[in-house]
């Protein structure tokens, strides 16, 4: 197997480990250091197929707006797991289930 | 009213008279009060002499060659009209007659013997009724209407043997009575519907006429022969007479000597057309056993009562094998005389017990053991002298009535087996023993009486009682029968029905020489004799035959009614307690059933309603990762959906 | 078996060995810094994929930036009693199913694929040169939107996390 299919392997593996992360850690951070590994693999991914075309970098664009998207998002979401933790004085996602219906 | 070959009106009412007379001293008797009891002893006898008036009425008005005959429609069962009726011949008024005065008689005697006694209201009363019931079995016209007066008599005789009913062996021997008595009328009432089913009809007069196929005859009369059998004591059912004994004497009396058991040899008497020879040979030797046993067992006991009840059932034997094998018109009167002495005979022992009894006292003495009396002629000679004269017709000497009725008896015996006149001749014989050993230690013997017996007063009975006995001794003499002492065919049988028998001389010679000198010869041999104490068990108790029954009849019968009963109670009830539970248990079940299936069925759609409603709910459960595994899993599907 | 191979597949199985260790660890902080590690590594394998600007970004930004305020984050959200960094693991069997599926999904997808690709390592030039210039020129628009985007988020998110009295 060359170095682009090894890279692919890695990225898929990267990816279903990030999405096993998010569903099983039962801790908010946790699940944003998950979508965190699923953006590498996906930054992987795009630079695997780059290698086919070294001329034009066209992956490397690609992948680097996912990376400013990913900061973005990684901020957002902080802020976001702050105010929760303010209300609920927890940082398990379970303990946040106020949609739940009380039956 | 149809009235045929009537005379006049007038027999018809003392015919009537006559039969229901008796009846009003019944129904009298329940009117008296407790107080006055003793009227109830004037009334009784009063009733009955004109009831023997009657009698004697209807006696001179019936000859030979017209009888009256009465008949009455009854009820009507379908197309077959019952009747009820009367039969009148000179049979019938003869033992009318008979019946009447000794029933006149015996009332006379217990209003001496049975003064004091608390019941003596029911005794009058059921002594009234036995007299309608015998009268209406001498006049019935039809076999119908007289086994009804039958049970009538079989009825009034258990009530009048049971009258001390305070006495346990009295109701057993009542009821002993009652139920033999019933066993042989089963077979009666069986012969008399098979000839009601091969003659049409039920009247005498009718049947004498009719055709009746010659085996379905024979049955009949067997089964006939089995009521007379019960009612006349004959082998095998001759067991309660002896235990009837339990009865007050004057019962004894009329009932089991003069007239309840000679209803049988009535019976056999006014039926006597239809049996046929294999009948009579039956009848006569059944006749011969019972006379032999009687005979035996008369000379064995030691009580007064049960060796005249055994010799009872010896002399009915000897008349009913005279009707067997010989002539009926013999034995008829024989039943005529038997009847007088017979009924004397117990009156006389009645006396003795009574005079006894009342000198006792407090103290218990067996009034009836002969071994414990003796030498009662200079006590008792008016008694005594009764007791003579009737004893000489018990054993036939010569110039007594009993001499003549006998006499004839042997005289028919002749035209049949010889076997049977050679009984009948053993059987007199053992009668002069019996009777001679009767008279000897009752009356002659040492004196054994108890001391403090001894030293009383003993004498005659009252007055009444003594002329009683005396009048039954004078109808002993020959003079009953005909003038002349030593012929048999006198005003007697010429005046009944039935074949004529020309006078035997050989057997009248015969019969009186064997007579005296055995009598000389007993005489002779009882002088020096004193009884034994003992006798074996068996013949005191009926010659065993009453263990014999027991074990083979009674046992099993209990045994089996035992056994039905518990059958009764576990199978029968236990069945309906078992559809009871069962019954229960199912409601048990419906209403479990009810419960939890149909309920429970319910209930579970509801749950299961429920258990998908909250399953499906689980996937809004308000967890991040849950609602991000479920859309994960949906977009995996959706892409493997896409790429095949 | 050039020296380059052997760094290529050796930070190829850092990166997957940090991953798994991520998912097995308890501790949060341990595994905030396992996936520092990762980063790293995915770095090294970029810049053996002609992508040098791109690994230096991603060492700077992410592994730099992000990652340190999702550790600043975790402090600030830790549990007060007990171990405080210790996180319990749920819906195991579901959830791996699940991401088995996935992953067996992207191998099938990638078996079949052949990719052109000449084997080894390759000079591609100056790289910095030629993102530079295409971002001026055919990728202006993404450019300035990821700015307004940038500046939104950091708005946004300064607002939120601030502590005004709520108006829940």
């Amino acid at each position: 197997m060359n170095g682009s299919q090894s890279i692919l392997l890695l990225s898929a593996f990267l990816f279903s480990t990030g999405l096993l992360i998010v569903f099983i850690k039962r801790n908010a951070i946790m699940i944003l250091l998950g979508i965190e590994l699923m953006f590498n693999s996906a930054n992987l991914n795009l630079i695997a197929f780059n290698t086919s075309r070294p001329q034009l970098p066209d992956g490397q664009i690609f992948a680097l707006f996912i990376i400013i998207v990913a900061v973005c998002e990684a901020a957002v979401g902080i802020a976001i797991i702050l105010k929760a933790y303010h209300y609920y004085h927890s940082a398990i996602p379970d303990q946040v289930s106020e949609l739940k219906e009380k039956n | 009213m149809t009235a045929h070959l009537a005379q006049d009106s007038i027999v018809l009412y003392a015919a009537l008279a006559a039969l229901l007379l008796p009846l009003l001293s019944f129904a009298f008797s329940f009117l008296v009060f407790n107080r006055y009891s003793w009227i109830i002893s004037i009334i009784a006898p009063v009733l009955l002499f004109l009831c023997f008036l009657s009698a004697c009425f209807v006696l001179l008005h019936v000859s030979k060659e017209m009888p009256f005959h009465f008949q009455m429609s009854w009820f009507t069962v379908g197309d077959n009209e019952i009747t009820w009726g009367l039969l009148l011949d000179t049979r019938a008024t003869l033992m009318m007659v008979v019946v009447s005065s000794i029933s006149l008689l015996v009332h006379l005697y217990s209003a001496g013997y049975m003064a004091g006694d608390s019941n003596i209201q029911r005794y009058f009363a059921m002594l009234g009724f036995f007299t309608f019931s015998m009268m209406g079995i001498v006049m019935a016209d039809s076999l119908l209407m007289l086994f009804c007066f039958w049970e009538l008599v079989g009825f009034s005789s258990y009530q009048l043997i049971g009258f001390w009913n305070e006495r346990p062996s009295a109701a057993a021997a009542a009821t002993k009575a009652f139920i033999v008595n019933r066993i042989g009328d089963a077979g009666f009432l069986v012969g008399i519907l098979i000839l009601w089913t091969y003659s049409g009809s039920l009247t005498i007069q009718e049947m004498s006429i009719a055709d009746i196929p010659s085996f379905y005859l024979t049955v009949a009369g067997i089964c006939i022969f089995s009521g007379v059998i019960g009612k006349s004591a004959q082998f095998p059912l001759f067991t309660w007479l002896p235990d009837a004994m339990q009865g007050p004497t004057p019962v004894s009396a009329l009932i089991h000597a003069a007239t309840m058991v000679a209803a049988g040899v009535f019976l056999l008497v006014r039926i006597y057309f239809l049996f046929t020879p294999d009948v009579l040979m039956l009848i006569a030797i059944v006749g011969a056993i019972t006379s032999i046993i009687g005979a035996i067992g008369a000379l064995l006991q030691f009580d007064i009562k049960k060796i005249l009840a055994y010799s009872t059932i010896s002399q009915l034997g000897l008349m009913i094998m005279g009707i067997g094998a010989g002539n009926s018109l013999a034995s008829e009167l024989h039943l005529y005389t038997h009847a007088f002495f017979k009924a004397g005979l117990f009156l006389c022992a009645g006396s003795i017990i009574h005079v006894l009894n009342q000198a006792s006292r407090e103290k218990t003495l067996d009034v009836q053991d002969i071994r414990k009396m003796g030498g009662l002629a200079k006590r008792m000679p008016v008694t005594y002298l009764a007791f003579l004269i009737m004893a000489a017709g018990l054993a036939g000497i010569p110039l007594s009535a009993g001499f003549l009725s006998k006499d004839a008896i042997l005289t028919g015996l002749l035209q049949g087996e010889i076997i049977f006149l050679i009984i009948g001749f053993g059987i007199s014989g053992l009668t002069v023993i019996y009777t001679i050993r009767l008279l000897w230690f009752t009356f002659h013997a040492k004196d054994s009486l108890p001391q403090f017996i001894q030293k009383e007063q003993i004498g005659d009975p009252a007055p009444i009682m003594k002329i009683i006995t005396l009048t039954l001794a004078a109808a002993s003499l020959w003079l009953m029968i005909s003038w002349n002492p030593i012929d048999f065919n006198g005003w007697t049988s010429q005046y009944a029905q039935g074949k004529i028998l020309i006078n035997s001389s050989v057997i009248t010679v015969a019969s009186a020489i064997m007579i005296l000198l055995i009598s000389l010869a007993a005489y002779l041999y009882f002088r020096d004799k004193t009884l034994s104490e003992k006798t074996s068990d068996i013949m005191l108790n009926n010659f065993g035959f009453d263990s014999l029954y027991n074990k083979i009849v009674v046992m099993p019968m209990l045994k089996l009614s035992n056994r039905i009963q518990t059958l009764d109670q576990k199978w029968i009830d236990g069945l309906l307690h078992l559809t009871a539970y069962s019954q229960v248990a199912i409601a048990h079940f419906m209403s479990w059933w009810d419960r939890s299936v149909i309920d429970g069925s319910v209930n579970g759609l509801a749950i299961v309603a429920k258990g998908t409603g909250s399953i499906t709910r689980s996937f809004s459960s308000g967890k991040i990762q849950t609602y991000i595994l479920w859309s994960m899993l949906g977009l995996i599907i959706f892409i493997v959906w896409i790429m095949f | 078996m050039n020296w380059a191979t052997i760094i290529f597949y050796s930070f190829i199985i850092f990166a997957a060995v940090s991953a798994l260790s991520m998912l097995l660890v308890k501790n949060v902080f341990y595994a905030a810094l396992l996936l520092i590690a990762c980063l790293l590594s995915v770095a090294g394998i970029f810049v053996l994929g002609n992508a040098e600007f791109l690994a230096a970004t991603q060492i700077m930004i992410y592994a730099g930036g992000v990652l340190v305020l999702i550790i600043f984050g975790l402090m600030l959200t830790a549990k007060i009693s007990g171990k405080p960094l210790h996180v319990g693991h749920q819906n195991v069997i579901p959830g791996s199913m699940v991401a088995l599926a996935f992953f067996s999904v992207l191998i099938y997808s990638y078996a079949n694929l052949i990719l052109a690709i000449p084997s080894g390592i390759q000079q591609g030039g100056n790289s910095v040169n030629k993102i530079g210039i295409l971002l001026m020129t055919d990728f202006v628009l993404p450019f300035e939107v990821s700015g307004i985007l940038l500046l939104t988020s950091l708005i946004g998110a300064a607002i939120t996390a601030s502590s005004f009295s709520s108006k829940k």
